[in-house]
């Protein structure tokens, strides 16, 4: 299996160096092609900033992060540009749809922007409308759509580069159970058909259980793993049982 | 902290933020107040002698034009400003203040920027008072020494003025804040939804749109007859009514269909920047509706100064083509003449022609002067004073009319014009007004006709002789006057052969050059006004996006892929309206020409590439004011 994201020694500390707070106190962890993770942990354990490091949108203080090979802590704004461009889809809790332009052209923008033919992408986007049951609301503006819809079309998005890696950051927030449904589902779908390598951050068990791992964060370490034998359900019953023997809230 | 104390910190905080509309307010306080000054300085006395009554009239005329453009532009400033501030202190309310005391901060604030910019134009308009005049009599060609003048009543009229029209807007934004909810105040951000219309009321729009527009056209390009008046007014109106309707339905249909379009759409940047056009247009239309007419009226203005300088030209051409004339009632000896007046003046050139004077009953009216002269003279005498003579042979039943030159006229020579000349008929070839006998056209009717028909007329009535010479130095004239004294002859009380001299006294005409120098500053003014509506429109578009253009760095979208779809949305504001002023521009431009009777193509072209170079300039601007805005 391909290696695609090597984490090494990260560490993560804000405030100035004799007062340093370590949010990240040495993470290493590597993701192989068709995972799907899932990053669990309480407030604080540093979920949001070691989503932030993989995905580039922050630099760490130490350690390394390579990404298709490359070092991305060292790389200048303009590769990491390139990076954010070719090699990664994100999925925000907010959606972050463009709201002045129709569903369609929202998940056409990425390859719209890269230069892609318009007839490939139009086939695309169709592909992915159907993966993510979003074929009847193409022509409908942000607006008009549901909160689930949405993420499924930000998902759509993510997706539509076929990108090496996703990084999702609780993608469920702000969805009913129904609609969290139907876009985990859909996630799946991406991961065991298309392929696609997920990487996702969330503080609720329902959710991560439609992963293949689940990472335990606490206090800036990752404290323990565990793995899917196959069985959601089974697997949410497991996810429950180690929240509550860290004495974490049953959600 | 106090309210007050608020505002001002508020002001302080983000002058930067409200530079465009400092800019703009005091920028229609410098204007207004130097036409005030000009109204009222010591160094347009000396025109007096130039009917400085009708100057002032002229002037005041032109300042209350400003005043209701200015009433205009304040307005959508302030509104603009208004619809910003309102989300930013709409957050007030969760740290507990109500909609009176945000109003009153925001009224304190306007207030701060309204002296702010008020104390500004004032003083950037007294220091350049001295070269706004400066320039306005070297446009006009009047030699004044002018000297730096500073008196109150302009300052005075200008800051009541300009605190009137501010004033309302300010207890405008006032009223409008108490009465929002809060909800609205804060929503004021938030995206107004794309409502899909009626596809028929759309099309019903953009043929409504095109319909208009090109009725206007067509009553533009008729103008030029009697009716012009009539046809000027309604192309003004079914233009500007045009105008607004197709930024209201045709441009954005267009722009959607482009949107629809994807094959075009997914190439290079335009799923962003096209898409953000019609998102914005439908909204915006209002505003390129009024640059759009800003700019076809400051093209008009300037093509009406250059025509009204072309016009005047000719006018002082005409009158001064001979500085004397000599009228006879019997033959003299032109070189005889000639050779007095070389005595004290060199003569450029000199001409005879006989004249036959006809009582207007000849005519079949009942009161004019009317006359005629034989075609074989006038030819000869048009070579002697430099003049073209277009007619090789004038038929016994046709007539060339002696006309002189209008500032403007609203009448058509119609080809089918019949002289009635005694018994007979004659057909009207032309009506020219080439200075051939000089400024006695305009106090007589005078037909050119055969020499054949002369001689038969000539018996009608009674034939004189004029005489006339120009000389090197017209100024010089005087000198000459004691020997044309001496060629007086009188027979009884009245005169048998007598003069007139035109001296150079171009007073009762200056209001025309004044005229089109106020023709240039407007040009001016209005054009800078467009240019600054669109800044100030960007700059709150800048403010919108922030958030987009957020979203799209996350999702990975490079600074320069960013950067050039901006750069394609702001040109489009620019050229959209600049490419619909060209259009129109061709008709109001045709429509000054039809009636000034002066061909003003090139005037065109010259001031569509003058506004182009000042549009790319501020576009400059704004696309780095934008981009500062978005990508910091």
């Amino acid at each position: 299996m391909r290696k695609i994201v090597e984490v090494k020694d990260l560490v993560k500390g804000f405030g100035r160096r004799e007062y340093e707070t370590a949010v990240l106190k040495g993470i290493s962890l590597d993701i192989y092609e068709k995972d799907f993770i899932a990053v669990m942990g309480p407030s604080g354990a540093g979920k949001s900033t070691l989503l932030n490091m993989l995905s580039t949108l922050d630099k760490p203080t130490r350690g390394q992060i390579i990404l298709d090979g490359k070092d991305v802590t060292r790389a200048d704004n303009k590769l990491l540009s390139i990076l954010r461009r070719d090699k990664i889809g994100f999925i925000f809790q907010e959606y972050n749809l463009l709201d002045n332009m129709t569903l369609q052209d929202n998940i056409a923008l990425p390859l719209s922007l890269n230069g892609e033919k318009s007839r490939v992408i139009l086939e695309k986007v169709e592909r992915m409308a159907e993966l993510f049951g979003l074929k009847p609301h193409l022509k409908k503006y942000p607006w008009q759509l549901s909160g689930g819809q949405k993420q499924r079309g930000a998902s759509a998005r993510a997706l539509i580069t076929q990108p090496e890696i996703i990084f999702a950051d609780e993608p469920t927030g702000a969805l009913d159970s129904k609609s969290s449904k139907e876009l985990l589902t859909s996630l799946r779908l991406a991961n065991e058909e298309e392929g696609a390598t997920i990487l996702m951050v969330t503080h609720d068990a329902y959710t991560a259980s439609y992963a293949k791992q689940v990472y335990m964060l606490v206090d800036g370490q990752i404290q323990s793993r565990l793995n899917s034998k196959g069985d959601r359900k089974f697997f949410y019953d497991e996810i429950l049982q180690l929240l509550a023997s860290m004495g974490g809230d049953r959600e | 902290m106090s309210l007050f104390g608020l505002a001002c910190s508020n002001f302080k905080r983000s002058v930067k933020e409200y530079a465009s509309l400092i800019i703009a307010l005091a920028f229609s306080v410098f204007i207004f107040f130097n036409f005030q000054n000009v109204v009222f300085s010591d160094s347009m006395d000396v025109l007096e002698n130039f009917n400085k009554d009708y100057i002032d009239m002229i002037v005041q005329a032109a300042s209350f034009i400003f005043g209701v453009f200015l009433f205009f532009f304040i307005w959508y400033a302030t509104d603009v400003f208004l619809s910003q501030r309102k989300r930013e202190i709409g957050i007030y309310t969760f740290m507990g203040l109500d909609n009176v005391r945000i109003g009153k901060m925001y009224a304190i604030e306007a207030f701060l920027i309204g002296v702010f910019s008020l104390a500004a134009g004032l003083v950037f308009g007294i220091l350049f008072s001295k070269l706004f005049q400066m320039l306005l009599l070297r446009i006009s060609d009047i030699s004044v020494d002018i000297r730096f003048s500073f008196s109150l009543p302009p300052v005075l009229i200008t800051s009541v003025i300009f605190g009137i029209i501010y004033g309302i807007m300010i207890i405008k934004g006032y009223v409008s804040i108490v009465r929002s909810s809060v909800l609205s105040m804060l929503s004021d951000a938030k995206r107004q939804e794309m409502k899909n219309e009626n596809i028929f009321l759309t099309i019903f729009k953009v043929v409504l749109g095109l319909a208009v527009l090109g009725t206007g056209y067509v009553f533009a390009i008729n103008t030029g007859g009697l009716q012009s008046l009539v046809y000027g007014l309604l192309a003004v109106i079914l233009v500007v009514a045009g105008t607004y309707l197709l930024y209201g339905g045709a441009i954005p249909f267009f722009i959607r269909k482009l949107t629809e379009n994807k094959k075009f759409l997914y190439e290079k940047e335009r799923n962003l920047w096209v898409n953000n056009l019609a998102y914005r247009i439908r909204r915006n239309y209002r505003t390129y509706g009024i640059v759009t007419v800003l700019m076809i009226c400051s093209v008009t203005v300037l093509a009406t100064s250059i025509a009204l300088k072309q016009r005047y030209e000719k006018m002082i051409h005409f009158q001064e083509h001979y500085f004397c004339q000599v009228t006879a009632m019997h033959r003299l000896d032109k070189e005889q003449i000639e050779k007095g007046i070389s005595e004290k003046n060199q003569v450029l050139y000199g001409n005879e022609i006989s004249l036959t004077l006809l009582n207007p009953d000849v005519f079949h009216r009942e009161r004019g002067s009317y006359g005629i002269v034989p075609c074989s003279v006038l030819k000869e005498a048009a070579k002697e004073a430099e003049l073209d003579f277009p007619y090789e042979d004038i038929k016994e039943d046709e007539a060339v009319y002696l006309s002189h030159v209008y500032l403007m006229s609203f009448m058509e020579f119609d080809p089918n014009t019949t002289a009635e000349i005694g018994e007979e008929s004659y057909h009207v070839l032309a009506q020219d007004d080439t200075a051939y006998l000089g400024r006695l056209q305009e106090s007589m009717n005078i037909y050119v006709v055969s020499d054949k028909t002369y001689e038969k007329l000539k018996t009608l009535g009674l034939e004189c002789f004029i005489y006339g010479f120009q000389i090197a130095e017209p100024e010089n004239a005087e000198a000459s006057r004691a020997y044309l004294d001496t060629l007086v002859e009188k027979e009884g009380d009245s005169f048998t052969v007598g003069y007139n001299m035109f001296l150079p006294d171009r007073g009762e005409m200056a209001w025309i050059p004044i005229m089109y120098s106020l023709c240039v500053f407007m040009f001016v003014t209005l054009i800078l006004a467009a240019g600054s509506i669109i800044f100030i429109k960007l700059n709150n578009d800048a403010y919108e996006d922030i958030e987009r253009y957020k979203i799209l760095k996350k999702l990975g979208v490079s600074e320069d892929v960013l950067k050039r779809a901006m750069k394609h949305e702001i040109r489009f504001t620019y050229y959209c309206p600049f490419v619909l002023m060209v259009i129109t521009s061709y008709f109001s431009v045709r429509a000054l020409g039809n009636v000034m009777k002066t061909e003003l193509t090139t005037v065109n072209v010259y001031s569509a590439v003058a506004i182009i170079l000042l549009f790319f300039f501020i576009y400059l601007v704004s696309v780095r004011a934008f981009q500062k805005k978005v990508l910091k």
